[in-house]
């Protein structure tokens, strides 16, 4: 740790490149980190920071550049070397074992001995206690990781990470999972960490908590590098349009100045709970109308899966009414949501959105193989499903070889137009689409957003929940922030500016 | 009367005990072993072979055990390094290894089902001076072969290694978050591996208790299902070695009841029933306990 | 509506595979004990499958492993891991035994109808616990099932030893069907039965019922990917629980067809494991319908060969049961599909 005080770089790249096939993931990209520092990466999804922070902790290498440790290039042959130098990272997805206590799962692997090769508990209880001491935080050691909160869980990698004597730690959207008292908390930590001279890299597209936070920023987009700046530099208008860019918005939808009178989808007091029993989401009241699209804007973690998960019928709400055409369809199953007319596009493609192993006609016609047209008295007819199927994947421009090809052949802008052409082919009332145009190119995305606006056009209605501000402002007629799980402003399209929206996403007033 | 009964109940748990303990750590390190069946019953057979061969104890337990271990290891081998599906390959090995045996007996011996050889030394049983006396304790305790202290004997060890021991946290962890013991370093599947050969061990321990310790000779039929009932045991347990030998011993009580039982209006049939069905009942109050959780929200 | 797969010859290869290296361990297993490994495999496959009279043996052997491999195959291909259909045959074959005696005087178009029927409503109604636990409060069906086989081999075995035992009967057995019960058979003087006919059209109607039915597709689905199949609309527990109760049906009848058809009487002990068996069966088989059917053609000329040929040779016929349990062994290793998961907790 002592003899990282004197360099100028504890951490960094120079000029950097990363390429997955014809994709450029990191492009050239210099990074400077001073040691003793909280140093942020920002920057939306695909803009590279996840790669850049796997090269760093040596899981992935660089395909041109290298990586700087104390201001000397080097070649880290592994997530072990990277460790051994004194660099880990906390994923966002914990690495522990839940019916362990929190100090078996802290000194995992690196098990203090004592007498007669047991394990000694007690320099491990001391251990454990200097390591809390130093971060600020109370622990109880004794109980099970299944048993602890969520921050607790963040705060016992982070100390795993001490104890195994980092002291460069990458944090990967800490806060992402976290209230905002805790927050706090964990903004805390980061400084004491930083008094006693470590170096924490954090990533988040999290704004707020990056402009208190940091001490430099760095922002990212498509790979490259376009901003390095303090928080004293800059203000976070600034640095959400360095995220998003000036150049490549998708272009707007022409909003619609009219819709139905009477609300097609109207959800009172919605209170839903994540799978785990955590209430995430409500109450809240949401009206969705014939002839509009509605965005929700929001960081993901801040009710938008409960909010989808209800407004699809995929799962039971906890308390309130969903009223839908006039008939409430309150709890009622995912069957009877589809047949009521509430299509659904899944923002996770590959394990909701399609099956891929299956073929995809079988992917076209699951959900409606026993209706007619599709079979008649139980048997499929073939016949009727191809003609169907080709219509719709024409009417998508989808590219395939045959029907019967499994849907993974497919690219993955393809995949995500089969999903589509699925789903609009039910002719649904209301369409759910939950980041639409993942993973799709920009001629994609544009095509996407089109056949969306004609949906709308034919009296469609549309809850759109996308984190990419821009595809909020380009389709939405109404845009309605989401945090904390609580609605917290709503604009129209005339009104939104990126800074708006963004101010609504961080639980801000609009105006 | 009641000291003989209770002291048969404690020799037919013995069986079911160490089989349980083996198949818990197992289980703790990842690995459900169906196959213990087939663990104990070549136990079995090597013990009675190796102890009238050399007329030696000693060698016959060590025999035992090493037919139990090697067919562990075979198994976790199967089941960790090609990926195959751990009940259907205990399964198979029961019904492969039953076949082998068997096989083994005609082609060997030119006996068919039983196996009894002249010259097997049986596992000895010992008084405890002071012991024996006590009532219903002593009957309990003293008069047992050193299997039977050995099986009881572990049950708080293997309760010491797991919490207090590295290889213990290990175990347990890689039998709970396999990913994360590979993040820090470990290797997973060569400590699930281990696992499989101590739960082979001891089912093969357990197997020459039921032959050289109670019977004398081999039968074809000689563990009866007991691997089975060992499974129900360390379910019942649910990785706590105490629950686990309470569940153990539940089951040998009932085995011996349910001897002593026969003829007065109790069928054995349905009394065996019960270790499954306690299992199944543990599964679903698990199951409601669960559902219950989620659905009141925790933190 | 087959999902794009490997091509065939590679399912073909996987699939043999298993039964060549089975026959490698058994074939060291044979050199051991002093036999000719190639002479033993020679005189076995003459045995099964030479001349009418063997051909008629062995697909006798394979008329209960049909239905059982069907059974697995119906559950695994939605997903559930259904090894419970030991304990469905036992049952099923328990009540056509008793059916079979008790309604003596029924005539025989009534009478096999009604008794197959109950089987196989028994061998249903009893998966639907383990259906529910599973579906209701996600319980591992694996073990649930697995110890109902055992409680229900205890129960006939209580049954068949108590009130049921026929009088002046040695084993544990029950009377005799009648003869108007019996199933008719193909073949005199084989044994080959009528069940044969029946196990094999079920196991034929599997394969159309898969193909060409929305039930098919959509039970393929959930076990495919339960969660696309739920947000696509399909009631996954409701398929989940009539597949599970569809796969105890035809346990149950598997049982009943060998009441009827060959052993005429239920015993103790009466299936040497043919539900286990039916469960190497559907994996190997890969689920389809002509997998399973020439799985158990397979397996039942292994059977059946080992049983003669322990006349003809000092081979002991557990040679067939090394075999078998090899196959179990390596039918999921590697090429294996099992299920989701090789070596993690349950």
């Amino acid at each position: 740790m002592t003899e990282a005080a004197g360099v100028r770089i504890r951490v960094g790249a120079r000029q950097l490149s990363r390429r997955f096939g014809p994709v450029v993931a990191v492009d050239r990209v210099d990074f400077v980190v001073a040691p003793g520092t909280i140093h942020a990466v920002v920057g939306g999804n695909g803009a590279g920071k996840s790669t850049l922070m796997r090269i760093l902790q040596g899981v992935d290498r660089p395909d041109e550049g290298s990586v700087i440790l104390n201001d000397a290039p080097v070649r880290l042959t592994g997530p072990a070397d990277a460790f051994a130098r004194g660099i880990g990272m906390v994923h966002q997805e914990f690495m522990l074992a839940p019916p362990l206590t929190l100090l078996e799962n802290l000194i995992l692997a690196h098990e203090p001995l004592g007498r007669g090769g047991l394990i000694d508990w007690r320099a491990a209880r001391a251990e454990a206690d200097r390591l809390a001491k130093i971060a600020g935080v109370a622990i109880d050691w004794r109980s099970r990781v299944s048993d602890a909160p969520v921050h607790v869980r963040q705060v016992l990698e982070i100390l795993r990470l001490l104890y195994r004597g980092v002291d460069v730690l990458i944090l990967d959207e800490p806060t992402a999972v976290l209230a905002p008292a805790q927050v706090t908390e964990l903004i805390a930590l980061m400084r004491r960490l930083k008094g006693e001279g470590r170096t924490i890299l954090f990533i988040s597209h999290k704004l707020d908590e990056v402009m208190r936070a940091a001490d430099a920023i760095t922002v990212m987009r498509a790979g490259r590098v376009v901003a390095t700046t303090t928080p004293a530099e800059t203000d976070k208008a600034r640095l959400a349009r360095a995220m998003v860019g000036e150049a490549v918005e998708p272009a707007r939808i022409e909003t619609r100045a009219r819709r139905a009178a009477a609300p097609l989808f109207a959800a009172k007091g919605l209170v839903a709970r994540d799978p785990g029993g955590v209430q995430r989401l409500g109450p809240i009241d949401l009206e969705v109308h014939a002839g509009e699209i509605v965005g929700v804007a929001g960081v993901s973690g801040n009710g938008q899966d409960e909010l989808v998960a209800s407004a699809a019928g995929l799962r039971p709400i906890a308390s309130g009414t969903i009223v839908f055409a006039g008939t409430p369809i309150t709890n009622a199953s995912t069957g009877r949501f589809r047949s009521a007319g509430i299509g659904y596009l899944s923002a996770d493609r590959a394990e909701e959105g399609l099956c891929l192993v299956a073929s995809i006609r079988d992917n076209f016609v699951a959900g409606r193989e026993g209706e007619p047209p599709f079979s008649r008295r139980g048997f499929l007819r073939p016949a009727a499903i191809d003609d169907r199927a080709k219509s719709a994947m024409a009417k998508l421009s989808v590219r395939y070889r045959r029907l019967t090809d499994a849907a993974r052949s497919l690219s993955g802008g393809n995949q995500q137009r089969v999903v589509i052409a699925r789903e609009f082919d039910r002719e649904p009332k209301l369409l759910v689409a939950t980041q639409p145009t993942r993973g799709v190119d920009i001629s994609g995305i544009a095509f996407i957003h089109q056949r969306i606006a004609e949906f709308r056009d034919r009296e469609g209605a549309v809850l759109l929940i996308s984190e990419e501000i821009d595809e909020i402002l380009a389709l939405s007629d109404r845009i309605i922030g989401l945090y904390g799980g609580i609605v917290v402003g709503e604009l129209r399209r005339a009104e939104a500016s990126v800074e708006k929206v963004g101010r609504m996403m961080l639980g801000q007033k609009a105006a | 009367m009641i000291d003989l009964f209770l002291h048969a109940a404690m020799l037919m748990t013995t069986p079911i005990l160490l089989t349980a303990i083996g198949g818990m750590v197992n289980r703790i390190g990842g690995l459900v072993n169906i196959g213990l069946e087939s663990m104990m019953l070549a136990g079995a057979l090597a013990a009675v072979e190796v102890s009238a061969a050399t007329g030696s104890v000693g060698a016959a337990l060590a025999a035992a055990l090493a037919a139990g271990a090697i067919l562990g290891l075979a198994m976790s081998l199967v089941v960790t390094r090609l990926c195959a599906n751990e009940i259907i390959v205990g399964l198979g090995f029961n019904v492969a290894v039953a076949g082998l045996v068997r096989f083994l007996l005609k082609s060997a011996y030119g006996v068919s089902g039983t196996f009894n050889p002249p010259g097997v030394v049986m596992l000895a049983r010992y008084d405890l001076p002071v012991v024996k006396e006590i009532p219903v304790f002593g009957a309990v305790v003293s008069g047992q072969d050193c299997l039977t202290w050995f099986a009881w004997f572990m049950v708080p060890i293997t309760a010491f290694v797991l919490h207090r021991t590295r290889i213990g946290l290990r175990l347990r962890a890689t039998g709970s978050a396999e990913a994360t013991v590979r993040a820090v370093g470990l290797k997973p599947l060569n400590i699930r591996d281990a696992s499989s050969v101590f739960a082979g061990a001891m089912a093969g321990l357990a197997g020459a208790h039921l032959s050289i310790g109670v019977v004398g000779l081999f039968n074809e039929g000689i563990t009866g299902g007991r691997g089975f009932i060992a499974l129900a045991a360390f379910y019942f347990g649910r990785g706590s070695p105490a629950r686990t030998a309470l569940g153990a011993a539940l089951f040998g009580f009932f085995d011996a009841a349910q001897i002593r039982l026969q003829g007065r209006g109790i069928p054995a049939e349905l009394v065996q029933t019960l270790p499954y069905i306690i299992v199944i009942v543990v599964l679903v109050g698990l199951g409601f306990a669960d559902v219950g959780r989620s659905r009141e929200g925790v933190v | 509506m087959v999902a794009a797969f490997a091509a065939p010859f590679w399912r073909v290869a996987a699939a043999a595979a298993p039964f060549a290296l089975a026959a490698c361990i058994g074939a060291a297993v044979l050199a051991a004990t002093g036999h000719d490994p190639l002479a033993v495999y020679r005189l076995m496959v003459e045995e099964a499958f030479g001349g009418q009279r063997r051909i008629a043996a062995t697909l006798t052997a394979a008329t209960p492993l049909l239905l059982t491999g069907l059974a697995a195959a119906i559950a695994f291909r939605a997903g559930i891991f259904n090894v419970g259909a030991e304990g469905c045959f036992y049952l099923g074959g328990l009540v056509a035994a008793v059916l079979g005696y008790v309604m003596a005087s029924w005539p025989s178009m009534l009478l096999i109808p009604i008794a197959l029927g109950a089987a196989a409503i028994v061998g249903g109604v009893w998966l639907i616990g383990p259906a529910l636990a599973r579906t209701r409060l996600g319980v591992d069906e694996v073990v649930t099932t697995l110890m109902l086989n055992f409680i229900a081999v205890d129960i006939t075995s209580w049954l068949v030893n108590g009130p049921l035992l026929a009088r002046g009967s040695a084993n544990s057995a029950t009377l005799p069907i009648a003869a108007g019960a019996e199933l008719p058979r193909l073949l005199p003087p084989t044994t080959l039965h009528l069940g044969f006919v029946i196990s094999l059209a079920l196991v034929a109607l599997f394969g159309l019922w898969e193909r060409l039915t929305a039930a098919g597709l959509r039970s393929q689905m959930v076990g495919l990917n339960p969660r696309f199949s739920r947000a696509v609309g399909i009631d996954v527990p409701a398929t989940l629980l009539s597949m599970m109760i569809a796969s105890g049906l035809i346990g149950g009848l598997a049982g009943a067809i060998h009441v009827l058809g060959l052993v005429h009487r239920f015993v103790a002990g009466f299936s040497p494991g043919y539900g286990f068996t039916g469960i190497a069966i559907a994996v190997l088989g890969r689920n389809s319908a002509i997998g399973v059917a020439v799985g158990a053609v397979l397996f039942g000329a292994l059977s059946s060969a080992g049983a003669t040929i322990q006349l003809f040779s000092d081979v002991p016929i557990e040679i067939v049961e090394i075999l078998q349990g090899a196959v179990m062994i390596f039918a999921v290793a590697k090429f294996g599909a099992g299920r989701r998961r090789g070596a993690a907790p349950a």
